[in-house]
């Protein structure tokens, strides 16, 4: 491309004058030391020779930007990757799509309560009372672990349950003194309000009130069984105030539990229950 | 002899026209100075399209449908980089089976560039996330997470420089906090570090020692939070950047209708952009570049944002 090459020229200049092409400084404060004429016009050809080379590869900066983006439709698909999927797909599918029960009405996820909440508690707590032998107070889900927005009604398949609470998390029974479980319910209160089973609560300023348990308002003293996820109970979804206390654990998963509550089901109808509910 | 003052002069002229007959022969090559920024987040093993079962999104996604349209803009379109902003497993059934291998061999298949780690990619333990990069062919970028020590160390760069025509683009990528998120028996001994601080780190040294003219930071630290507005995000992470251009964004399955743009701690511009989730879209962004001085780089700068007619 240039009849010199770039790294002897780079060097010799850097050698005899590393500042004149490294610094802002004007050419008319150029300062040359002692050098004969032709050492200069050596020099500057090179230094020409070097801006050259430099501007080759000059700076660019973003000027604008188009936006856009695609929506995924399944108009054309490309078959390679559809072949590479297949032997994955085909393995999964025959385990996944055995159906389970039959969903009578569409689940959502809302806050602060939603039919798809409700459903995933009552699969809690009447599984925990199922595996441990003894029937928890209350039973919660953290809303962030519901993984589908919607699940329309019809059959429900193993593989939509998968989806639904994708995670390998454990069933717990946890020990909790009233006056923590209402820092618990104050945290979920913060945070819109999450699925629960076995008790009702408003939310009012990002607190819980008028909590009621097993029918009576939460006893500040009094040692509560709550069922729930091990994520939240070792302090998942920031809740810090679980952390440490007493944990019964027998390995049974959540996502089993689901699994196990809806084939017991067999029909499954879910309603809006006021179970919490925003203050007036 | 000439004095010193009219050989300068001429000197500078002589170079001055050989620099500008460089800068046209630059402004020539149009497709140089244009970029295709592809990307995705919060996949979430959704390596099938959504059944048809009558829902909000049946039939939308899947990697055979991303796959064909990523062919079809790379076939128009010279310089292309495709990024994902993390969470590419847990969600599907897939995960479950097979631990992430489909989901990074599809990712391979496709041709990303580059990703970063989403808090869900810790899920089946941080230890099987570095087994499954060896089907990658692209590497996972990440400049606030210290992994010494850890599975990962030998399988994450903080920052790759990609070359397109004649624009050097960096990349990184940060993580989100994993106290309180990602149970401490997955994490695999992983250290956090401050997001922004590692980030105009790692700016900084793009552009003044990699000479980068454009710096893309793939978060997953999520867009902003309503009800804890002071925890760090995409929009406060703009805000105190310097020296980058572009975020790309995940972890709150964001779906935007256009990007967000941020006056960075310098004035200048700083894009913000999120894809939702579960490859339903796939985000782009045309680039056209001009050429600029360096010396004027610290300066603020403004971007043009239109939108395009695909």
């Amino acid at each position: 491309m240039f009849f010199l090459s770039p790294k002897p020229n780079g060097i010799a200049i850097k050698k005899i004058y590393p500042k004149v092409f490294f610094s802002e400084t004007k050419y008319t404060n150029f300062n040359f030391p002692q050098l004969t004429m032709p050492k200069v016009r050596f020099v500057f050809l090179l230094s020409a020779v070097f801006c050259l080379l430099v501007s080759c590869n000059p700076v660019y900066q973003a000027a604008t930007v188009k936006y856009n983006g695609y929506k995924i439709m399944n108009m054309r698909t490309d078959s390679s990757v559809q072949n590479f999927l297949k032997p994955y797909s085909d393995s999964m599918n025959s385990s996944m799509n055995v159906v389970l029960a039959t969903l009578e009405t569409d689940l959502e996820k809302r806050q602060p309560e939603c039919t798809l909440g409700n459903f995933m508690a009552d699969a809690i707590f009447a599984m925990a009372e199922k595996k441990y032998g003894e029937k928890p107070d209350a039973a919660f889900m953290n809303f962030g672990g519901i993984r589908l927005p919607s699940v329309s009604a019809g059959l429900i398949t193993r593989g939509k349950i998968y989806e639904l609470f994708p995670f390998d998390n454990i069933l717990l029974l946890v020990k909790i003194k009233g006056d923590v479980l209402q820092q618990f319910l104050n945290h979920i209160s913060a945070r819109g309000g999450w699925p629960v089973a076995g008790m009702t609560m408003q939310i009012k300023n990002k607190k819980a009130v008028n909590v009621i348990i097993g029918g009576v308002p939460v006893d500040m003293n009094k040692e509560y069984k709550i069922a729930i996820g091990d994520y939240t109970a070792n302090g998942g979804d920031d809740a810090a105030m679980l952390k440490g206390l007493p944990q019964i654990n027998n390995g049974y998963l959540m996502r089993d539990a689901l699994i196990d509550y809806a084939t017991a089901l067999k029909k499954i109808n879910v309603q809006l229950e006021k179970r919490v509910s925003n203050a007036e | 002899m000439l004095s010193r003052k009219q050989f300068i002069k001429q000197s500078a002229f002589t170079a001055g026209a050989l620099l500008t007959s460089q800068w046209a022969l630059s402004e020539t090559e149009a497709t140089a100075k244009r970029l295709v920024i592809l990307h995705t987040n919060d996949v979430h093993s959704r390596l099938d399209p959504f059944p048809m079962d009558g829902s909000r999104n049946q039939g939308l996604g899947g990697v055979a449908a991303r796959a064909q349209l990523i062919a079809d803009i790379r076939a128009k379109e010279e310089h292309v980089l495709l990024l994902d902003a993390g969470d590419i497993f847990q969600g599907t059934p897939y995960f479950n089976l097979y631990k992430g291998e489909p989901e990074i061999k599809a990712m391979s298949k496709m041709g990303y560039d580059a990703c970063t780690m989403g808090n869900h990619d810790f899920d089946a333990g941080l230890e099987n996330f570095a087994t499954q990069l060896n089907h990658a062919s692209f590497p996972v970028l990440l400049c606030n997470y210290d992994f010494n020590g850890t599975a990962m160390e030998s399988k994450y760069v903080p920052y790759k420089v990609f070359k397109k025509g004649k624009l050097k683009i960096g990349v990184t990528g940060v993580g989100i906090e994993m106290n309180g998120l990602v149970p401490d028996n997955l994490t695999g001994g992983t250290k956090y570090l401050n997001p922004t601080e590692r980030l105009n780190e790692t700016a900084e040294l793009l552009r003044k020692q990699k000479d980068c003219d454009m710096v893309i930071c793939l978060s997953h630290l999520g867009y902003q939070y309503k009800e804890n507005p002071n925890k760090v995000c995409d929009t406060i992470l703009a805000k105190e950047s310097e020296g980058v251009d572009l975020i790309i964004g995940g972890h709150t399955h964001t779906f935007m209708n256009e990007p967000l743009v941020v006056k960075n701690r310098n004035g200048s511009d700083v894009l913000i952009n999120q894809a939702g989730w579960a490859g339903i879209n796939l985000g782009r962004l045309d680039f056209e570049f001009l050429p600029g001085k360096r010396k004027n780089l610290s300066k603020s700068h403004t971007l043009v944002v239109r939108k395009n007619s695909l």
